[in-house]
């Protein structure tokens, strides 16, 4: 499902932000990636979703090598991954359903397949009753959800999710949690970046680790076998 | 809710040609309303470039309207184009006559008036009030002249001009002159005029692009965050484009109303004092303003650059943001 030859990319400004990177991940797997503020982690989603491009390697999604991608293709590319950012990236001025149906209006979909599916995905994260609303009525919790319904909405095979739970309390953290483990049981891979040790300690999925643009450990088993301790591994600044 | 909804992860999403269809054109009436309501949400200085761009197509219009009144005008007046033929001194009065009466037999003409050199002076000494020193002239100087009016097909600088060419040649005629250079200077005046209003409408229609361009350009770029997200989820610069170009289409449809109430509001105002000026010269002339096929032409022009406008600088605005 996603793969990463050799990968590696440095900004403009000269930072280098990922080092030889070499990943694979199968169809249907759900994968953590994690490590410092400024590790890469980021920089690894906005590769895969072509918002930024490799300087050296190959990015392969879904059997396409995305160097390939002419930006005339990288919008159906882009349908294929439903994203979920930490800013959840909402339309303020259109409504709750709205802004969940998007991806379907893009994708050309009939207005009553689309009042289905929204409110299906909506059920689905708990918020059908807020259908009406702008997202600026909603918490920051709900606001993640509506983002989380709206990338899902559109059945991608793949979800990309940075810092999904980023600021949230706990007990939603696990609830959001728990919403990627059920899409992850339906088939969909899932790649979530989240520097939230407590969480993913508590899940038992694989964990990509990095530091310094480099993936230093890819443990399949529970985090909790994680080689370093948690204070050094996302190092001092935890800010972000 | 049914559990199959979200299952199944699927590649190449999308829907059939036909539900594709049906969603465009709602998607049209969606867009089209955000077309409108991006106008009305910030109505005042949206109101403005309305206006400046009803202003800037009425300049072209309004000169239109007057070339073709003018032209009508110039019509109407064809009427009135005569030929003189001044005869030679030594032309006699029955052979005047004969002259007459040959040149009335010719289709072309409508009538022929015939002056004898002693009704001429006659004439002349009363209005310019020379009495005396006419009185004074042992010999009439004046030759004896026919005045020729062509029928109405003829009447135009160019037929009359061959009638006059036809005549100059004839033994008797010292001088042909016609009557109505006038019509001819008026012809190329009005030629004239039409040329400055062609340059004057490309330069207009030139800024109402540049205008309503930047608008867009403005409106794109007050939408950048909006534009950023749905190119995340995967919009097309097509899909992105259509509501900016419903835009451009709206500011063109009011700016094109609103010309033609300019235009007609200043055609009512200058009704009268037309009027007045045409009673002046014994004419009922009134300005007539536009048809209706010409105001549906305006205003499908006016949509027609609006939606070229937007066209035009929404593609490369667009394009420049990408997400981050
Ligand atoms: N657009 C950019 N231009 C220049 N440098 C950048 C850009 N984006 C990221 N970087 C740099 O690349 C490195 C990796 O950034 P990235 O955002 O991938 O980190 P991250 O692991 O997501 O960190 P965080 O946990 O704080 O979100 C950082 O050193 C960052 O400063
Ligand atoms: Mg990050």
């Amino acid at each position: 499902m996603i793969e990463f030859a050799h990968v590696s990319k440095r900004y403009p400004n000269g930072q280098i932000a990922l080092r030889n990177i070499d990943l694979q991940i199968g169809a249907g797997e759900m994968a953590f990636l994690t490590g410092h503020s400024g590790a890469g982690k980021s920089t690894m989603l906005k590769l895969i979703s072509l918002m930024e491009r490799p300087t050296a390697g190959q990015v392969i999604i879904n059997g396409k090598n995305l160097n390939r991608i002419k930006p005339r293709k990288i919008p159906a590319i882009r349908r294929d991954i439903g994203m979920i950012f930490q800013d959840h990236r909402l339309l303020f001025d259109r409504s709750v359903f709205d802004n969940v149906a998007l991806p379907l209006m893009i994708a050309g979909y009939d207005h009553r397949e689309i009042g289905r599916r929204v409110r299906a995905a909506l059920d689905k994260v708990g918020l059908l009753s807020k259908e009406k609303s702008t997202p600026i009525m909603l918490s920051g919790g709900e606001q993640q959800r509506v983002g989380i319904a709206r990338a899902v909405v559109n059945k991608p095979p793949l979800l990309l999710a940075d810092e999904p739970t980023g600021n949230l309390d706990p007990e939603l953290s696990a609830e959001i949690m728990r919403l990627f483990e059920q899409f992850n049981q339906v088939g969909v891979s899932l790649l979530i970046a989240s520097h939230d040790l407590s969480l993913l300690a508590k899940m038992h999925y694989r964990t990509l680790v990095m530091k310094d643009g480099q993936l230093i450990q890819d443990r399949s088993d529970t985090p909790q076998g994680l080689d370093l301790p948690p204070a050094q591994l996302l190092g001092a600044d935890n800010e972000s | 809710m049914n559990p199959d909804q979200l299952t199944g992860a699927r590649l190449t999403q999308g829907a059939s040609l036909k539900a594709r269809f049906k969603m465009l054109i709602r998607l049209h009436k969606l867009e089209a309303k955000r077309g409108i309501q991006d106008i009305f949400d910030n109505p005042l200085s949206n109101f403005m470039t309305v206006l400046v761009i009803a202003i800037a197509l009425a300049l072209p219009t309004g000169l239109q309207i007057m070339l073709d009144n003018g032209k009508q005008l110039s019509q109407s007046w064809d009427g009135a184009s005569r030929i003189s033929l001044f005869l030679t001194l030594e032309t006699s009065k029955k052979q005047t006559i004969d002259l007459s009466n040959k040149i009335r037999q010719n289709l072309a003409i409508k009538n022929v008036e015939v002056i004898l050199p002693d009704q001429a002076l006659k004439d002349f000494s009363q209005q310019s009030g020379f009495v005396d020193a006419i009185g004074e002239l042992d010999q009439n100087p004046l030759p004896p002249t026919l005045v020729v009016q062509p029928v109405e097909a003829y009447s135009t600088p160019f037929e009359s001009g061959k009638l006059l060419a036809i005549y100059a040649k004839l033994p008797q005629v010292e001088k042909a002159q016609l009557d109505l250079d006038w019509v001819r200077k008026l012809y190329a005046l009005i030629q004239l005029a039409e040329k400055a209003a062609a340059a004057l409408g490309l330069a207009l229609g030139l800024a109402v692009l540049l205008i309503i361009g930047n608008t867009i350009r403005l409106s794109v770029q007050n939408r950048r965050d909006e534009i950023e997200i749905v190119k995340l989820i995967g919009a097309t610069n097509a899909f992105i484009r259509r509501p900016f170009l419903y835009t451009g289409f709206w500011y063109g449809l009011f700016a094109g109303i609103s010309c033609w109430l300019l235009v007609e509001i200043s055609l009512f105002w200058l009704q009268q004092p037309i009027a007045n000026l045409a009673g002046l010269y014994q004419s009922d002339f009134t300005l007539s303003g536009l048809s209706w096929s010409q105001s549906i032409q305006l205003i499908s022009i006016s949509c027609g650059l609006g939606l070229l406008g937007s066209w035009l600088s929404v593609g490369r605005h667009i394009r420049a943001i990408e997400p981050r």
